[in-house]
């Protein structure tokens, strides 16, 4: 019953047609594109958490992936927002910031939506194998070509506001950058997603939260 | 408090420097308002600045989490008390001819600005906190983080400068039929805009020139007001201080932060 509009939305939002050409964006409510992220994104993360799924407690790590999947989204949303609304002002854009809003969101639930269709193909991955670090690189591949795909979907609504103000290209330059710094340290703070099968299934890693990117900068420089 | 906020709004959006407004070389920024909300939003940086004393500590420094909350906004008006005779000596030599009350507004003004955006970038700043133990990456993401609020202060005080310089040749837009191929323009220019006008170019070198002495004059004086007011972070390998012994000075340490690395140190 809910299945079938939700899938319509779904469609209309990857063709960018019907209701959610970006043209009519205007009159569509803000709420659509976080309901199809949260319709969309635990999906992939339920299958992603399903690699190591051998024993009754891992069904609870396939629930947590699936929860952390859009509040990994949501929560580098919300830490940068208060910035991103700042610097729009300054720029002169706050007519526009509902749009940027949207056009925002919209992106995220074009990414929920491509991450799902993933989802059987990482599945399928974890049939051909039992490596953990190749389930790692899988799931970090499948979600890179999500990411790049969705920004595709923002673009489209982002497009219209750049033909009315150029500084809104800027502005989506900074949104990406904020967002990308966030939401890497927030997928680092979130983890585990897939499972390590030698840990316990948890939450969050019982080790304190360390910084993503000072763990790169370590393991180049090894120190 | 509502009618800060209103102000606070008005300012970010241009609607305070729009040239209109700025007719002859009045600044409407009431010093009463916006002191208080300078100092209100560097405290929220602050905030988020003096967090690190306390995150993830086994003995959480909370008195460092008040000193970065009163030293921030103490940093940029104690600048601002400092220079601001000297600004204003090289304002009335240059012929800028803002008067003192216009010039002490529009400086408050890109204060305010500044603070402004970095405390929206507050949050930022406290997502890190809570899971970097690294003193150096806090330090660089603050220097990141001001460095931006920066950029944005300063772009509003030269546009603003500007315009207040060149206010009379300004010309309101005159409506033109709307073309269908040329977006309309946005109804009001936002803060950091160029309004387009038909300057002479002697205002606006003025202006430039202006501009160009008191950075220099607040950044030089700023750097050594933010050493002598170390420290605002707080290192996690020294006990508490209200202030740092008073040595050397920041020139003399980036000279010797660049010897260290220049000998790969």
């Amino acid at each position: 019953m809910v299945l079938r509009p939700l899938l319509v939305h779904a469609d209309g939002l990857l063709r960018g047609s019907g209701a959610f050409h970006p043209a009519r964006a205007a009159e569509l409510p803000a709420w659509t594109f976080p309901l199809i992220t949260l319709a969309f994104a635990p999906l992939y993360g339920a299958l992603m958490g399903s690699f190591h799924f051998d024993s009754a407690e891992r069904i609870r790590q396939v629930a947590y992936s699936g929860i952390k999947m859009p509040l990994l989204l949501f929560a580098s949303t919300l830490v940068c927002l208060p910035g991103f609304f700042v610097l729009n002002t300054v720029l002169g854009l706050r007519e526009d910031f509902r749009q940027s809003v949207k056009a925002i969101l919209a992106g995220q639930a074009g990414l929920g939506v491509i991450v799902a269709s993933l989802g059987p193909l990482t599945r399928f991955f974890y049939f051909c194998t039992s490596d953990y670090r190749a389930a790692l690189l899988f799931n970090l591949a499948a979600l890179a070509v999500s990411t790049v795909a969705g920004q595709f979907v923002m673009l489209r609504y982002y497009r219209v506001l750049i033909r009315r103000n150029r500084r809104h290209r800027l502005m989506l330059l900074a949104w990406l950058g904020l967002y990308a710094f966030v939401g890497i340290q927030m997928a680092w703070m979130l983890r585990p997603f897939v499972g390590d099968p030698t840990m316990r299934v948890s939450f969050f890693r019982a080790e304190p939260f360390s910084n993503a990117y000072v763990v790169v900068f370590r393991l180049i420089f090894r120190r | 408090m509502r009618l800060g906020f209103q102000q606070l709004d008005e300012l970010l959006r241009g609607r305070k420097t729009a040239p209109p407004q700025l007719a002859d070389g009045k600044v409407d920024l009431p010093l009463r308002m916006f002191v208080p909300l300078a100092i209100g939003l560097g405290a929220v940086y602050g905030f988020f600045m003096g967090w690190y004393a306390i995150s993830g500590r086994s003995q959480p420094g909370y008195e460092q989490l008040i000193a970065s909350t009163v030293k921030l906004p103490a940093l940029f008006l104690l600048t601002l008390l400092v220079t601001f005779p000297s600004l204003y000596v090289f304002n009335a030599l240059v012929g800028c001819r803002l008067s003192f009350t216009a010039m002490l507004r529009l400086l408050v003004g890109a204060i305010t600005v500044d603070l402004a955006v970095a405390a929206s970038l507050g949050p930022i700043l406290g997502f890190f906190t809570l899971s970097t133990q690294s003193y150096a990456f806090m330090v660089i993401l603050n220097v990141a983080l001001l460095a931006v609020a920066g950029v944005v202060g300063l772009g509003f005080l030269l546009q603003t400068l500007r315009r207040l310089t060149a206010w009379v040749y300004w010309r309101p837009p005159v409506a033109e039929p709307a073309d269908a191929a040329q977006p309309p323009m946005p109804s009001e220019p936002g803060p950091l805009e160029v309004v387009p006008g038909d300057y002479p170019r002697e205002t606006l070198g003025a202006a430039r020139s202006i501009f160009r002495i008191w950075v220099l004059i607040y950044a030089l004086v700023g750097a050594q007001m933010g050493w002598l007011l170390r420290p605002f972070i707080g290192s996690p390998d020294m006990p508490f201080t209200w202030f740092r012994a008073r040595e050397g000075n920041f020139f003399l340490a980036l000279a010797t932060q660049l010897k260290n690395l220049a000998e790969g140190r």
